[in-house]
C-alpha cells in the first residue's frame, strides 16, 4: 500500500475507528520513539472476530465483498473464517505491508482493509500471508526483509498475475499518524521487471505508483471518488 | 485551436459516464441521430494540422503527452507529426473505434484525444491504425470487421501486453452526442474475462449493474468482436489541465 501522496483527513475518520473498535488509538508507543520495534501481538489483533470480518468487507462495495473469502488475523497468521464464491477474497492488512522504508512499518494501530479480484488473491495474498507469518513469529523488520527476499529469491512467491489488482475503498481504513484514513483508491500490480510507464507521478496524472523493496512488484495506485459504502469521499490531488 | 467543435466515444461511454454521474441527461433528440453509412470523408478530417496536434496532447497531462509522439488523421490513416521521447503517443481517435454496432460508428463529430502508453502504443495502436487505414479505403464496417478478425488469426495483430493503459481527459472531446458530450478517464487494456468487478454497459446504451459502487466500467469497445480486449475505463474526475470535471 502506498499512501504517500493521499491527503491527510484525519479527524471523522479516526472518530469512526473509535466507534466501531477496530483500532484501538492511543498507546504507550505513542510518547516515545514510534515504532521501532514489534508492539506486543495483541496489539495488532482485533479482539473481536464478527468485527474484522465486517471490516475487511468494507475494502469493496457490498456487491463484491459479500460473496468473497474473508481471512483475519490470529496469533499466527491469517486464517480463513469465510468461505467465498467470487474468487474475491477480503482482509485487513496490518502495518508489516507497508514498505520497509515506512517509519510506521510497526505501527499497531494500522488497520487496512483490501478486497483482491482473483489473480491478486492468487499472486499477492501469498505475500500478505507469509510477511504477517514473519511478523507473527517475531521477526525483526530486517529479518523480516531478509525472508521475504529469499522468499522471492527462491520463487516460494509468486510475481504478479496479469490483471492483479484490489479495492481499498473502506471508510475506515487507516494508515497511519501521516494520512490518517487517506482515500479511497484501487491498486494495479505488476512485476517490477515488467518497467512499466503509466505516467504515474507526473503532474496533472491521477496515477500514484510506488516500487516495493525487496518485494520485486511495482504498485499503481488510483484514487476513486467514493468510499465503498458510497458516499463522497474529500476532494484530494488525486482522481475524483 | 479549431476543434472546439470537436465532438465526441461511444453511446456505450456515454452510458457509462451517465452511469457515474459524468455526463447530463441527454436531451431527447439526441437520441434519434443517427449514422447509417459514412460521411464524406472531409467531415472527418481537421483541416488544421497544428489545430490536431494540439488537440491530440490534451488527452493527457502536458507533463506526459509533451514529450509524447503525435499522430494526425491524413486522408489514407494516421500520420507521424511530432516525434516523442517517452513511449506515449498521442492522437485523436475518430468514431470508428467504437463497437462495430454502435449507432454513433459513423459520427463524423467524434473527436477522441487519446494518449497510449507505451505497451498500449505496441499493443493496442496498431488496431487503430488498421481499422483507420480500411475505413479510409472505403471498405464497409462488415469488411473492416472481417479484416481485423483475419488480422488477428494471423497474427499480423500484435498480442496485447500487458500494462497496457492510455490516457483520455482532454476538456476538448467529443465522445458521443448525448448529454455532455464528455467524461475524462483513464482506460486499461486487459485479456477478454479478466474480473475486476466493473458495471457493464453494452453499445446499445444499456447498462446493467452486477457491482454497484464499483468504480470501474467495462466499456462496449473491442470484447472479443472481434479484437481480445477488455476495455476498463476509470473516471479521473479531472481534466488534462488539472481543472475539476463534472
Amino acid at each position: 500500500m502506498n499512501p504517500k501522496r493521499f491527503a491527510a483527513i484525519v479527524s471523522m475518520p479516526l472518530a469512526l475507528i473509535f466507534i466501531l473498535g477496530v483500532a484501538p488509538l492511543g498507546r504507550a508507543q505513542d510518547s516515545g520513539p514510534l515504532y521501532e520495534r514489534m508492539a506486543p501481538i495483541d496489539q495488532y489483533l482485533m479482539t473481536d472476530r464478527n468485527t474484522e470480518i465486517a471490516f475487511a468487507r468494507t475494502a469493496a462495495p457490498e456487491s463484491i465483498s459479500r460473496d468473497a473469502e474473508v481471512l483475519v488475523l490470529g496469533r499466527h497468521g491469517y486464517e480463513t473464517v469465510v468461505k467465498g464464491k467470487n474468487g474475491w477474497v477480503c482482509v485487513v492488512e496490518r502495518s508489516w505491508m507497508a514498505p520497509f522504508d515506512d517509519p510506521e512499518f510497526l505501527n499497531p494501530d494500522q488497520r487496512v482493509p483490501l478486497c483482491l479480484n482473483p489473480p491478486a488473491a492468487r499472486t499477492h495474498l501469498p505475500l500478505t500471508i507469509k510477511t504477517t507469518e514473519f511478523a507473527m513469529a517475531g521477526q525483526s523488520k530486517s529479518q523480516m526483509f531478509d525472508s521475504i527476499k529469499a522468499a522471492y529469491d527462491k520463487k516460494e512467491l509468486p510475481l504478479p498475475e496479469p490483471g492483479a489488482m484490489c479495492y481499498m475503498m473502506s471508510k475506515q481504513q487507516y494508515f497511519s499518524r501521516k494520512v490518517g484514513n487517506a482515500d479511497p483508491h484501487l491498486m494495479f500490480w505488476f512485476p517490477q521487471k515488467d518497467n512499466l510507464s503509466w505516467g504515474a507521478e507526473f503532474p496533472g496524472s491521477p496515477i500514484d505508483v510506488h516500487e516495493y523493496s525487496p518485494q520485486p512488484i511495482t504498485e499503481f495506485d488510483i484514487s476513486v471518488s467514493k468510499w465503498s459504502d458510497g458516499t463522497p469521499a474529500p476532494v484530494t490531488s488525486g482522481a475524483q | 485551436m479549431e476543434p472546439r467543435t470537436v465532438r465526441m466515444i461511444a453511446l456505450g461511454f456515454f452510458a457509462l459516464a451517465l452511469a457515474l454521474g459524468a455526463l447530463q441527461q441527454a436531451p431527447a433528440e439526441d437520441a434519434k441521430t443517427s449514422y447509417p453509412s459514412m460521411a464524406p470523408l472531409d467531415q472527418y478530417l481537421i483541416a488544421d494540422r497544428n489545430a490536431e496536434i494540439a488537440l491530440a496532447r490534451t488527452a493527457a497531462p502536458s507533463s506526459i503527452s509533451r514529450n509524447a509522439k503525435v499522430m494526425v488523421l491524413g486522408p489514407h490513416g494516421y500520420e507521424t507529426a511530432a516525434d516523442g521521447n517517452n513511449g506515449f503517443v498521442c492522437m485523436v481517435e475518430r468514431a470508428w473505434m467504437n463497437p462495430f454496432d454502435s449507432p454513433e460508428f459513423w459520427n463524423p463529430k467524434n473527436r477522441s484525444p487519446i494518449c497510449l502508453n507505451p505497451p498500449a502504443a505496441r499493443t493496442v495502436l496498431p488496431i487503430t491504425l488498421m481499422r483507420t487505414r480500411l475505413v479510409l479505403a472505403g471498405k464497409s464496417k462488415e469488411e473492416v470487421k472481417q479484416s481485423v478478425k483475419a488480422a488477428l488469426e494471423k497474427k499480423e495483430l500484435p498480442a496485447l501486453e500487458a500494462g497496457a493503459m492510455s490516457y483520455m481527459m482532454s476538456k476538448d472531446a467529443y465522445l458521443t452526442d448525448k448529454g455532455g458530450h464528455n467524461m475524462a478517464h483513464l482506460m486499461f487494456y486487459m485479456p477478454l474475462g479478466t474480473v475486476w468487478g466493473a458495471n457493464l454497459v453494452d453499445s446499445s446504451n444499456n447498462v446493467s449493474e452486477p457491482f454497484p459502487g464499483s468504480p470501474l466500467l467495462l466499456a462496449p469497445s473491442y470484447k472479443g468482436n472481434p479484437e481480445p480486449i477488455d476495455m476498463f475505463l476509470m473516471e479521473t474526475g479531472m481534466w488534462s489541465d488539472g481543472t475539476a470535471a463534472q
